[in-house]
């Protein structure tokens, strides 16, 4: 059903809209705590300008926002 | 012991929980060892009393902060029950939480709870098959407008009422029988314990399949509440939204604190409570030195009532209850995320605004809240943008009384001063303090109408805490005012500090009491300044000074008990020092001007 395009990238420079697909998390526990880990499906709703986080909702279910430093360390590949 | 634990994920309305089944009356405690704290309530289940604890909101069992380490202490040290409250819009990580508590084996019940959210998400769940999957009861709830709660206590009675599974060990079986029986855990003995950590379940796995099973998904139609939330978490219109609701709250507490003191609490204390006490105290004593350190200008009985009752309640009363609106709402984490980038290029994260906001109530449970923040560095520029620059309700209150008997822009210019001063500590800490600061990490709840019953609940609780942390440094500070003013010690102390408070600040030499209250509490540092006949120069100096001026006796004692005395004794002098300092650099400035 889905094609997924190998598409490796940090969720922070993910494309504001789409939708991925976490590869890896550094390991934090509270994250894997959150919902956040390799597997998630996530999608960027929002890029705060300035610095500021990147707002995800999680598996469509719930919204959460991680600061810039932290979304570079997690990668994504592109669901289409 | 009979307990009963309400567990959950956070921001899943466990505390609605908490308020209707227990009602009214609960005590909000600290954990042993911990500044996490938690309330708790007694209830009736099948003509039997239950104490019902509140656990803090968490994840996972296996914890990432000092409150789910304290969730995980509560379960270890045993239950009657569990209610777990599953967020229903949320199922598949409530869910891991839902099922890693079962490895207790203590007796559960699942509330399903915010059904009308899920179902406005277009979620349906299989309740049945919920109850299947999870071999316990699950009861569907709209806690907020307490549907299905009175299910969750039938459910709660049974399986209270079900003897527990007797734990057959295989050794304790008849031999013949030895190898068909399974080990039923107890989770109580050895063996049992044994096994739970020998095959950890991986709940997420199990979540997932469960979810897939027994829920669907339709079409979304979200509320008016929803689209808000949503909106306002973009920087377009979120940050103009933010801006207005930050203006009304401080329009709120200002405006209503200041016609609360004037409609009601001056009268009361002014024609009523002063007047009783004088009258009485001067039918039964003699006049002289002791009436007045009881009923005179600066009796105990005066300035007890004018200074706690009909300055600075009014405005903390105000300050809670806006408080603890917005913290109800959901706006607190929405903020933290619209700012985030300003507060990293201060050095900190956004998550910080949420803890120093806290500190425009008290800075004592601000730098206890700080805990949260997971490292050390930035709780230290959290505890120092709080200690010099964010002013507690009650040392606000006082200021507004100050400067709006003078000109309509000083309050103003000082808010602005303060939001200067605030930077600008923010900045120089971030750079003096080594180490880093981790990033934000946070979830947002959906945008509500606060229950009415536990945003009472939560603000009496709050009331009640200022009243008990603040009364004992507030009378001592009253006993020394009143002992210095009415003894006469006053004026000899006035004369020795006359070259910093009249040369140097401009203010009159009995302004010296507002330093040495100061010390005690801050609002001390602006209440005596009231009665002083002061120009508008001198309040605007006077408020300066107490704005910067160190943060009260229990600031001092919480910085030194969560940092090093080293830390809390650099902040206290820099403060004094910085006060002084530059409150009298705004007296010279503010002299030219006036010549």
């Amino acid at each position: 059903m889905l094609n997924k395009q190998e598409n490796l990238n940090n969720l922070y420079e993910g494309k504001v809209k789409g939708t991925f697909q976490v590869t890896s998390i550094p390991n934090i526990r509270l994250l894997e705590n959150m919902g956040l880990r390799a597997g998630t499906q996530v999608t960027i709703q929002n890029r705060y300008s300035l610095g500021g986080p990147v707002l995800l909702r999680i598996e469509e279910a719930y919204s959460i926002a991680l600061g810039k430093d932290i979304a570079k360390q997690i990668s994504i590949r592109e669901i289409i | 012991m009979s307990r009963i634990l309400l567990m959950g994920n956070p921001n899943v309305g466990k505390s609605i929980f908490f308020t209707e089944l227990t009602g009214i009356h609960a005590i909000s405690s600290n954990y042993a060892g911990s500044t996490v704290s938690f309330m708790e309530g007694s209830f009736t289940v099948g003509g039997k009393e239950y104490t019902l604890i509140d656990v803090p909101g968490t994840y996972s069992l296996t914890p990432s902060s000092e409150a789910e380490a304290v969730a995980t202490s509560f379960m270890e040290s045993g239950a009657q029950a569990i209610i777990c409250v599953l967020d229903a819009s949320n199922l598949e990580r409530n869910l891991c939480l839902g099922l890693e508590l079962q490895q207790y084996n203590i007796p559960l019940v699942y509330a399903l709870n915010l059904l009308d959210v899920a179902d406005r998400h277009g979620i349906t769940i299989n309740t049945k098959l919920l109850e299947q999957e999870l071999d316990a009861p699950v009861v569907p709830t709209v806690a907020a407008k307490r549907q299905g709660l009175d299910e969750l206590i039938t459910k709660l009675e049974m399986v209270l009422n079900t003897p527990k599974t007797d734990c057959i060990h295989p050794t304790e079986a008849k031999p013949e029988t030895n190898q068909e029986i399974e080990h039923i855990s107890c989770g109580n003995c050895s063996l049992c314990r044994f096994n739970s950590q020998k095959e950890p379940v991986d709940a997420w796995v199990k979540a997932k399949e469960i979810v897939r099973r027994v829920s669907n998904k339709n079409d979304i139609r979200l509320s008016f509440m929803d689209r808000l939330g949503e909106a306002m978490m973009k920087p377009m219109p979120g940050i103009p939204i933010a801006f207005l609701v930050m203006a009304i709250a401080i329009g709120v507490v200002i405006g209503g604190g200041r016609g609360l003191r004037a409609l009601f609490f001056l009268p009361l204390v002014n024609g009523v409570i002063v007047p009783f006490f004088r009258n009485l105290f001067t039918a039964l004593l003699p006049e002289g030195m002791f009436l007045n350190i009881l009923v005179g200008e600066f009796g105990i009985f005066v300035i007890s009532f004018e200074w706690i009752l009909a300055l600075i309640f009014p405005y903390v009363l105000l300050f809670y209850i806006v408080f603890t609106f917005l913290e109800d709402t959901g706006f607190l984490p929405r903020i933290s995320v619209l700012f985030d980038n300003i507060m990293r290029k201060l050095g900190v994260q956004g998550g910080s605004l949420i803890h120093m906001l806290m500190g425009y109530g008290c800075a004592v449970p601000a730098i206890i809240g700080s805990r949260a923040a997971t490292s050390r560095k930035e709780r230290i520029v959290i505890s120092a943008a709080i200690c010099f620059a964010v002013p507690c309700i009650s040392q606000s209150g006082a200021l507004i009384v100050l400067l709006a008997g003078y000109a309509w822009w000083m309050l103003p210019a000082m808010i602005l001063f303060s939001l200067l001063l605030f930077v600008a500590v923010t900045l120089i800490a971030g750079k003096l303090v080594k180490g880093t600061i981790d990033p934000l990490v946070i979830e947002i709840p959906n945008l509500l109408i606060p229950n009415p019953k536990s945003f009472v609940r939560k603000l009496i609780t709050r009331m009640k805490h200022f009243l008990k942390d603040a009364e004992v440094p507030m009378m001592i500070a009253i006993i020394i005012a009143a002992l210095l003013s009415e003894s006469g010690l006053l004026n000899i102390i006035a004369v020795y500090a006359q070259p910093l408070v009249t040369y140097w600040l401009g203010l009159p030499a009995e302004a010296v009491i507002a330093l040495i209250l100061g010390i005690v509490r801050r609002e001390m540092s602006v209440a005596p300044l009231l009665v002083l006949d002061l120009t508008a120069l001198q309040a605007f100096v006077g408020g300066v000074v107490s704005l910067l001026y160190l943060p009260c006796l229990s600031v001092f004692a919480i910085l030194a008990k969560e940092f090093k005395i080293k830390i809390a004794l650099t902040i206290t002098l820099s403060t004094i020092v910085m006060a002084l300092f530059v409150g009298g650099l705004i007296n010279r400035i503010g002299q030219l001007f006036i010549a």
